[in-house]
């Protein structure tokens, strides 16, 4: 039986530069804590898209006993911070704070659970690491950092993306090439009402899941398809298998349900939740910090 | 035709077309006929292609021709699965 929801308690950590706004969900009163978990959001419009699920699946997760931690990277949701300001650098060095006190908190080690660009950062984070995560939870990794950035930047050009006729005027130095050009000229462009830095953009173009490889570390792969049956689509599933010949400690887990983080309506995915929650529960007690 | 059943279905995921997805054909045309087709859901279509097939879509290969039918659409795909 799950313990009854305690209320998350929102602070703010001092970081580097700034403050960072964070919600503690602890572990329900009177049970062991059975692990710690760092919840790292995806990128820009995505984030808010998910926050409903975000919640959902840390109070069910602090229900069952693991301490989630919620925080607002450098520059976004509410952190200090403009989100021209925010850098990839001090994103992994908000992932260290928020490990750093979640551990002490809970007194148990934490892993790292990300969505999307968030799972993409908690992987780099874990190659850094001088210490061990307890373990990866990824909800639908983004694996290549420079798909990623050219659809984030094709949004803004979507009023002209399908021009008339074949294509040969339509996208004259207004495409996601023209785009990149300025940014590698240190321009900062509004995307979607997001100002992205051109130190920001290099960084998600610079990584790939491919080359990330969780060494030493249990991970567990949440991948959403839309209709039970469906596979994992191919180039992902080449992304798990390649790690897999790596000798990563993977598991990979299809669940059902709509891109949450991407709907124009607010959508929830119970399966993802509880699938999460299933796994989570599975070891014994946490890890001590002292082990 | 080749992959015609995987880019219905992209395509009425994407959109949330349902049942009306599984109703087209090869003929059934898209941009300018599908309200849903606006331009922010061509962008979510090609991210869509792009992530499915791994494969990517450069700025001058998006053309209103490639998205007029859902057969075109497919061939589009097709087109690049060969290369």
């Amino acid at each position: 039986m799950s313990g009854s929801p305690v209320a998350a308690q929102p602070f703010f950590l001092e970081a580097r530069v700034e403050r960072r706004f964070c919600l503690y969900h602890a572990p329900a009163p009177g049970r062991p804590c059975r692990g710690a978990l760092v919840y790292v959001h995806p990128f820009a419009e995505e984030m808010n898209k998910s926050r409903r699920m975000a919640a959902l699946a840390a109070r069910r997760l602090a229900g069952e006993g693991v301490a989630v931690l919620q925080v607002d990277l450098h520059g976004c949701g509410d952190s200090s911070g403009d989100f021209a300001e925010a850098r990839w650098e001090t994103w992994l060095e908000d992932i260290a704070l928020a490990r750093d006190w979640l551990e002490r908190r809970a007194g148990v080690r934490a892993g790292l659970w990300g969505l999307r660009l968030g799972a993409l950062l908690a992987l780099d984070f874990a190659r850094l690491d001088g210490k061990r995560l307890e373990r990866l939870v990824l909800w639908q990794p983004v694996t290549g950092g420079e798909a990623f950035l050219t659809q984030f930047l094709r949004l803004r050009l979507a009023r002209d993306m399908v021009g008339a006729g074949s294509g040969a005027e339509s996208g004259a130095g207004k495409g996601t090439t023209a785009l990149r050009q300025s940014l590698l000229g240190g321009e900062t462009l509004e995307i979607a009402g997001y100002e992205l830095a051109p130190e920001l953009a290099a960084a998600i173009d610079g990584c790939d899941a491919a080359s990330l490889v969780p060494a030493g570390i249990p991970v567990d792969w949440f991948e959403v398809v839309p209709e039970a049956g469906r596979p994992m689509p191919p180039g992902r599933r080449r992304v798990a298998d390649g790690w897999l010949e790596r000798d990563a400690d993977l598991r990979v887990h299809l669940v059902t349900g709509l891109p949450f983080w991407g709907t124009q309506e607010i959508a929830e995915c119970a399966e993802l939740v509880e699938a999460t929650v299933s796994v989570c529960k599975e070891e014994g007690e946490g890890a001590s910090i002292a082990d | 035709m080749r992959s015609f059943n995987d880019v219905r279905n992209l395509l009425a995921d994407t959109l949330s077309l349902g049942e009306r997805g599984l109703a087209m054909g090869p003929e059934t045309p898209l941009l300018g006929s599908l309200p849903e087709l606006d331009s922010m859901a061509v962008v979510q279509l090609i991210a869509a292609l792009e992530e499915y097939y791994d494969f990517r879509v450069d700025d001058d290969e998006i053309s209103a021709d490639a998205f007029a039918t859902l057969g075109s659409l497919v061939d589009f795909v097709d087109g690049k699965l060969m290369r």
